[in-house]
């Protein structure tokens, strides 16, 4: 035969099939589609002169590896789908005298075809939309947006290269699977009557079981950085848990319905439950995986979306003011007024405009928690695992008369005496211990205190101790890391200040307010004055950091959710069109046995409404079991917001149910349409 | 007492591309009695089908009354239909037609379910019915494990299970081997003598040669009918094979 031939009927069987191979080259299309435009973002040249470009260039790349890895996978399930669709055809070829080396001869051109299509127009797309990403991407990140079109030769070299890879293996695979196939059994696949499936009642268990305890593992998770440690097990756990229960549980659901003759022998019940037992049979994996598809896309977005959008209060939690300078005294002698008015000196000999202040010095001790106060155990100390992490607690201390003017507060302390504020968990003893060595009488118990700056990642509660003086500060601190032979005290000096500065020079300023306080520690000979560690931190410089981390995160976020909203919205489709071609026959023949078409309607609609909404229902589950479990990690990136992150969790589910009834809605006519169209002739 | 009476029907389709009219009935007239055994025969074509489709409520005729037990089933609209169909007819078709989801057992209650009964009730009424087509150890087994033969007898249990009016039957021997037929037409028979009343539309003269009254259809009109009589079924077999000749050779008789 001449090669025109396989070419012509290569041809003939992606039109013919295009039902089938149109939404297969789409995807493709959008996969290469994101890939491109996230490369092309990652090696834009806009980002180096740009503003946290660094942040940027490494998490855009995360983004394309996993599109190239979801990409490969969703590629091959999209591709045996296809091939077992056109198993009838490949024999019938076989019958008319075609051996497997002709068939695998279409088969080339086949993938062929469909590959320099789906590259070229993803590649297309790719460029078309780049430029939107881009506009999209300097909104999110609120940077200045310009108007220059441009092409990523880089990127675009690497797309070919990932995908052209992606669909050689394909065809590879295509080829295996038609060369072990055999002529008969491919005419008769479509045939062959189907075993009724066996409900596995130990896989069912099994999956119900891994569930129940991923579960409990995300409800009873106490400690952030230990959620960030069982959320991969979780999310593992869950995904095993979803295939067994989707595969093996709903049969053996259905087979306890059918067990049940009262319930089962009803109009209502009858055709759904024998019909449904197949259906998930069948459509078991492919459930499982729009349920995991779709908690993915949720997770994903309202977590994104939830740092994004609590960014101001995070940035207000750690900056209380547009400055915030912190100074650590290594040397008790000197945490007294004078050193403290030498320091205020170094700012205001910058000259810059203060509008409010803050300044209070305080000294800080880390220690094991425990009922009456805190105690040092240095193997808990030292030992950095997340079990001791939960253990630990921030004392600090600060001297009542700047409680006082803080608080506007008239309190009085004798010696000895204290006043206790507790962040987390309330605080009842009459005394605190710090140490065996030093005990406070607990004078009284404060509701509130002033809201503190946190530079750095805190993953210890902390609490408040409001003490008779400075030097009683000093003596409890140094006292404490006499006893723990260690440091686990420090001595700090805080002073926070708004600026009338614009925006844009704050940045700048704290950087060189940094420096000033540098120079102020070294004497003329440029020695070292005193042991001294210092952080000078603004709102400005934090919300860039904030914008560059959140932004991007956001960005990749929506970019691999549409990804898999593709990946879903694909699947349910297969699902459907194969489904109909399935329920044809039975269509009709229930119509024989004395159904109405709208009883057959109702019917196939009630089953066909469970097993959609089913994956949608179960990621709703899931979501609502991993919410602390996401809410404790994002509270490591300092989201404190839990209603926020409630609010957009709902309303990401929301968005996506809607999205998800659309779609339904379409792909449910394509059923309809295959139902009843073919039923005529 | 007649139980099904045809009178004047008419069946005319319009091709889809442009106004040619196809005649598939024309003027069809002809009763059934309570209890009989009717065998419809008529060469592809010739309008079975479509009479069949009609008697079974699935189409309409253009003109023509079809009266079972006093009911004008054209009059019947589509919603009243096909419970119609439930509790009036019972159907055994040549491919069976067998849900692949259900067991034989399941498939059986299949119009009883419909019909709102309870299940007691139901594995009553199956128990003797079961007896009597030989299919009592098959029940729960699913269409794709046993026999055409074995098929085609599930499928007449789900026929009669309803205690219908009028069975019909289209082809039933169409896709059965020789020993399955002859299985299949002593059941059918026996049935028959059990008091159902059964109305077959069937290619083979085996098939018609058991029933008590013969039709023939030949261009949409009732052509001719035998009676059985007192005529054993080989002497039948010879008279319906002698009415086709004259049929196929176009001779003019009544």
């Amino acid at each position: 035969m001449k090669k025109s031939v396989y070419l012509r009927l290569a041809v003939d069987g992606i039109r013919k099939n295009r039902r089938l191979y149109l939404p297969y080259m789409l995807t493709g299309a959008v996969m290469m589609m994101m890939f491109y435009i996230l490369a092309f973002l990652a090696t834009s040249p806009m980002l180096s002169h740009m503003r946290g470009g660094v942040t940027l260039s490494t998490i855009l790349p995360m983004g394309t590896s996993v599109i190239a890895i979801f990409s490969l996978l969703f590629l091959f399930y999209s591709q045996s789908f296809l091939i077992r669709q056109r198993n009838k055809e490949f024999g019938l070829y076989h019958v008319l005298g075609m051996d497997k080396w002709n068939i695998c001869r279409i088969l080339f051109w086949e993938n062929l075809l469909v590959a320099v299509c789906s590259i070229a127009s993803g590649i297309a797309l790719g460029v078309a939309f780049s430029k939107i990403a881009e506009v999209c991407l300097l909104t999110i990140l609120q940077e200045e947006i310009n108007y220059n079109l441009r092409v990523g030769m880089g990127a675009l070299i690497e797309t070919v290269r990932i995908f052209g890879l992606i669909y050689l293996l394909l065809f590879v695979y295509a080829q295996v699977r038609v060369y072990c196939s055999n002529a008969l059994a491919l005419l008769l696949s479509s045939q062959t009557g189907e075993r009724p499936p066996k409900g596995n009642w130990f896989f069912a268990l099994v999956g119900a079981v891994v569930l129940g305890f991923a579960y409990y593992l995300a409800v009873t998770i106490q400690h952030p950085l230990q959620a960030f440690l069982t959320f991969f097990v979780a999310v593992i756990m869950v995904i095993i848990a979803t295939y067994l229960l989707f595969i093996t549980g709903s049969v053996v659901f259905c087979r306890m319905l059918q067990k049940n003759k009262n319930y089962y022998y009803k109009p209502n019940h009858f055709i759904s439950v024998s019909s449904m037992v197949y259906r998930m049979k069948r459509n078991g994996a492919g459930l499982a995986s729009i349920c995991i598809l779709s908690t993915m896309v949720l997770v994903t977005l309202s977590s994104t979306a939830s740092l994004y959008l609590g960014m101001e209060d995070s940035i207000n939690d750690m900056c209380p003011y547009d400055i915030n300078v912190e100074i650590t005294l290594y040397e008790p002698e000197v945490f007294q007024a004078e050193t403290f008015a030498a320091y205020r000196r170094i700012v205001a000999d910058t000259g810059v405009q203060q509008v409010a202040q803050r300044e209070y010095p305080m000294g800080e001790i880390l220690g094991v928690n425990s009922d009456d106060g805190i105690f040092f155990d240095m193997e808990v100390l030292h030992d950095f695992s997340p079990n001791s992490y939960g253990k630990l607690v921030n004392v600090r201390l600060l001297p009542l008369a700047d409680y006082n003017r803080i608080m506007k507060a008239e309190e009085t302390l004798e010696a000895g005496e204290c006043l206790l504020y507790s962040m987390e968990k309330p605080y009842t003893n009459h005394t605190f211990a710090i140490g065996h060595s030093q005990t406070l009488q607990v004078q009284k118990v404060l509701s509130e205190f002033f809201a503190e700056g946190r530079s750095t990642v805190e993953l210890e509660p902390a609490i408040y101790l409001v003490v008779k003086d400075l030097d009683t500060v000093r003596d409890v601190v140094v006292a404490a890391n006499e006893e723990a032979g260690n440091s686990v005290g420090k001595l700090i000096w805080k002073y926070g200040f708004d600026t009338d500065l614009p925006e844009k020079e704050q940045t700048d300023f704290s950087r060189k307010l940094g420096d000033s306080v540098r120079t102020f520690f070294y004497d003329a000979d440029n020695q070292l004055i005193t042991g001294y560690s210092y952080g000078v931190d603004s709102k400005a410089a934090n919300r860039e950091d904030f914008l560059n981390v959140y932004g991007s995160l956001l960005f990749v976020g929506v970019m691999l959710s549409s990804v898999f909203v593709f990946a879903a919205v694909l699947i349910i489709y297969y699902k459907q069109i194969s489904e109909g071609y399935e329920d044809q026959s039975r269509f009709e023949i229930m119509q024989k046995v004395g159904m109405t078409r709208k009883d057959i309607r109702k019917s196939i609609n009630s089953q066909i409404l469970t097993v959609f909404f089913l994956p949608l229902v179960f990621a709703g589950l899931h979501l609502a079991f991993a919410f602390p479990l996401v809410f404790k990690i994002l509270q490591l990136l300092k989201l404190r917001d839990v209603t926020l992150l409630a609010m957009v969790t709902f309303c990401c589910f929301l968005v996506f149910g809607v999205f998800y009834a659309v779609v339904y809605k379409l792909t449910a006519g394509a059923y309809y349409r295959i139902v009843s169209g073919l039923q005529k002739s | 007492m007649t139980i099904l009476e045809v009178t004047g029907l008419r069946k005319t389709y319009t091709t889809r591309f442009g106004g040619n009219k196809v005649e598939a009935l024309k003027n069809v007239n002809f009763s059934v009695n309570q209890g009989e055994y009717v065998a419809i025969m008529g060469e592809s074509g010739s309008g079975k089908t479509t009479l069949l489709n009609i008697l079974a409520a699935l189409d309409k005729p253009t003109a023509g009354s079809v009266i079972l037990d006093g009911q004008d089933l054209t009059k019947i609209n589509q919603a009243k239909a096909a419970a119609f169909r439930r509790n009036n007819l019972g159907f055994v078709f040549q491919e069976f037609n067998l849900l692949d989801t259900f067991t034989l057992e399941d498939n059986i209650y299949l119009p009883l379910v419909l019909a709102g009964k309870s299940y007691g009730e139901m594995s009553q009424r199956l128990a003797p019915i079961a007896e009597q087509l030989g299919i009592s150890g098959l029940l729960k087994k699913y269409p794709y494990e046993v026999s055409g033969g074995q098929k085609q007898r599930a499928a007449v249990a789900r026929a009669i299970i309803t205690h219908p009016k009028l069975v019909l039957a289209d082809e039933p021997t169409g896709a059965l081997d020789s020993k399955a037929t002859d299985e299949l037409l002593r059941l059918f028979s026996a049935i028959n003598q059990g008091g159902e009343t059964i109305l077959m539309v069937t290619h083979s003269v085996k098939a018609a040669s058991q029933a008590k009254r013969v039709l023939f259809i030949k261009d949409g009109e009732v052509f001719h009918q035998i009676y059985r009589g007192d005529a054993t079924s080989e002497q039948l077999y010879q008279k319906i094979s002698d009415t086709l000749t004259m049929l196929a050779t176009g001779g003019e008789g009544r």
